[in-house]
């Protein structure tokens, strides 16, 4: 177990560390402009996305004790996408002296779907299939409103919200990588710290609280943290599919599910593989570029499949 | 010396009453058996003295503080639970889970493992330390949750029906363990449905019985008493009678008349 742990941290390092130089042209740090300018910001924004991504996805499924929880339950996506698009069609300028208009929009509204969810959570009447179906009626909610508002929207609106919504990293300079340090660094110390909350939570709500839980404050924290840094993630870089569902499960399945090794090593899992997708992204297509989405799904899903097979026939 | 103490407690829902007058104590050191049929609140009077359940009436204090103020820590430090035997929820190891009861203690992991693996080899599960919980028996499991009751260090224990869904033998380990927790200064509240089992503990002359039926306390009295037995027969409507065996006095369900009378036979009627 420790040496499959070794070289699991070795190979996310190599994959962090090596993305950078790759691309169309193989770039090297004395090339100046488009490595410092354009790859390394790249691959800085791509390992805070996969991590968070990850960790909360990670998180979530503890929390509701639910192999299909994902980032986006609790409808962070669904109101991010509302946002991005109501601002689109608004005609709303991306940018507005300095600031990312459309990227604020789809913050709001991917806060305020899932803090709405999450009130839910923290009144503590609710039980957390509650909360999921919550978190489920939020998403088509405000998928609905975002299908009538694709109708009052021109050509050129939508394009822009379809290329928003497949995901992507690309950026030129460190505004990305600014803007989400603080939420990346917040997300991450606040559900690293709930790591054992979280473990002895797993036992049942009830027996946790006997033994020293607040359950419903934990709940409350990790689902209002882990939506504030994946509507951080969502509104720069768009819906990033899979990275959040197949990464700790991936972890899990290698490392085993206490949440003090689960947490740390999906934010790391998640952090590399994001980057290494997005560097395929990069090479995959001669002269163009993939969406990183379509290649998290491409590789993780079979990932986690083959996984899956694996432990069903441990003789094997 | 920590006191339970539960003063004139109730729990009621909007249709019915669950508990009413539940007045009841217990201090370190004494084992309270509490008996009932199916529904009859037991769970609930549990759920009540932890401070899961906001009683409706009436006040619950743990060492002379009301749970309801207690934060979760603090009331952890007084008070651990036993929950039911049931389907393991998830596959992380039976050190970690035990481990994971020390959640009170504000410790590292090291010294929390170092402690959970202590509390196994207490109840002789070692072995069982690096096993997945949803690998488990039913008896390993019981054996494991024991060995977190012990991990909390608590004074006072409330065991929700320890024995059930266990082969006889498991049940007997059970209760030897319980045994231990209880000379060791433990004050026990132990809800079963078993009575004879009591007699497996070591000094039964000291256990108390409650009666609980229709969330209502209806008798308390010492294990080894004459009485018990008609009070046991009123409270789950059955007719029971007394065998005496080497070891102890065993209480016996009669099979049901057919004309449903409940006077007791006499004859074994199988």
């Amino acid at each position: 177990m420790n040496r499959r742990l070794v070289l699991f941290c070795v190979a996310c390092a190599l994959l962090l560390g090596c993305a950078p130089f790759v691309g169309t042209t193989v770039v090297t740090p004395s090339d100046g402009f488009v490595f410092w300018f354009l790859r390394v910001p790249r691959v800085a924004v791509g390992a805070m996305v996969g991590a968070v991504l990850a960790l909360v996805g990670a998180v979530f499924q503890l929390v509701f004790a639910n192999p299909l929880a994902t980032p986006s339950t609790i409808g962070t996506t669904a109101g991010a996408t509302l946002g991005a698009l109501a601002a689109l069609v608004a005609g709303v300028p991306a940018l507005a002296g300095g600031i990312p208009l459309v990227t604020l929009f789809a913050f709001a509204g991917a806060l305020g779907t899932s803090f709405l969810v999450a009130a839910v959570a923290a009144r503590g009447l609710a039980s957390m299939h509650d909360v999921l179906l919550a978190g489920i009626a939020a998403s088509l909610g405000a998928t609905a409103v975002a299908t009538g508002l694709q109708y009052a929207a021109d050509m050129q609106a939508l394009f822009a919200v379809t290329q928003w919504s497949l995901g992507h990293l690309s950026q030129v300079g460190y505004r990305g990588v600014l803007l989400l340090l603080p939420f990346t660094a917040i997300t991450i110390l606040l559900l690293f710290s709930l790591t054992r909350a979280l473990q002895t939570l797993a036992g049942g709500d009830d027996l946790a609280a006997a033994q020293g839980v607040k359950v419903r404050s934990v709940r409350t924290v990790a689902l209002g943290t882990g939506a504030l840094g994946v509507a951080a993630c969502v509104a720069w870089c768009g819906p990033i599919a899979f990275v959040g569902l197949i990464v700790p499960h991936i972890t899990r399945l290698l490392f085993g599910p206490t949440a003090r090794r689960l947490l740390p090593l999906s934010a790391l899992a998640g952090s590399a593989f994001l980057v290494a997708c997005d560097a395929l992204a990069r090479v995959v297509l001669p002269g163009r570029e993939l969406p990183v989405g379509v290649l998290t799904a491409a590789l993780g899903a079979p990932a986690l499949v083959g996984l899956l097979a694996r432990r069903r026939h441990p003789g094997q | 010396m920590t006191r339970l103490v539960m003063q004139d407690v109730a729990v009621e829902r909007p249709s019915r009453a669950i508990l009413s007058g539940i007045t009841l104590t217990l201090n370190t050191g004494e084992m309270v058996a509490l008996l009932g049929p199916n529904g009859a609140g037991k769970t609930t009077l549990i759920r009540a003295a932890l401070g899961l359940e906001r009683p409706t009436r009436g006040e619950v204090h743990l060492g002379n503080r009301d749970v309801g103020h207690l934060a979760p820590r603090e009331r952890a430090a007084l008070v651990a639970w036993l929950p039911q035997v049931r389907t393991a929820v998830n596959d992380v190891p039976a050190v970690e889970l035990v481990a994971a009861a020390r959640y009170r203690f504000r410790e590292s992991h090291p010294r929390a493992l170092q402690a959970a693996r202590a509390a196994l080899a207490q109840v002789d599960a070692e072995h069982l330390a690096e096993r997945p919980a949803d690998a488990l028996s039913g008896g390993e499991r019981q054996r494991v949750a024991i060995a977190a009751l012990l991990a909390q260090e608590a004074p006072l224990l409330l065991l929700d029906e320890p024995a059930n869904h266990l082969d006889p033998a498991q049940q007997l380990a059970a209760y030897q363990l319980i045994g231990k927790l209880w000379q060791r200064g433990a004050g026990i509240l132990c809800v079963t449905h078993d009575v004879n089992l009591l007699a497996s503990l070591p000094n039964p002359s000291r256990i108390r019985v409650l009666g609980l039926a229709d969330g209502r306390l209806r008798f308390d009295l010492p294990y080894p008493s004459d009485e018990l037995p008609p009070a046991l027969s009123q409270l789950f409507g059955v007719s029971v009678r007394t065998v005496d065996t080497p070891s102890h006095r065993a209480i016996v369900t009669e099979p049901a008349r057919t004309n449903g009378s409940t006077t007791p036979s006499t004859a074994d009627t199988r």
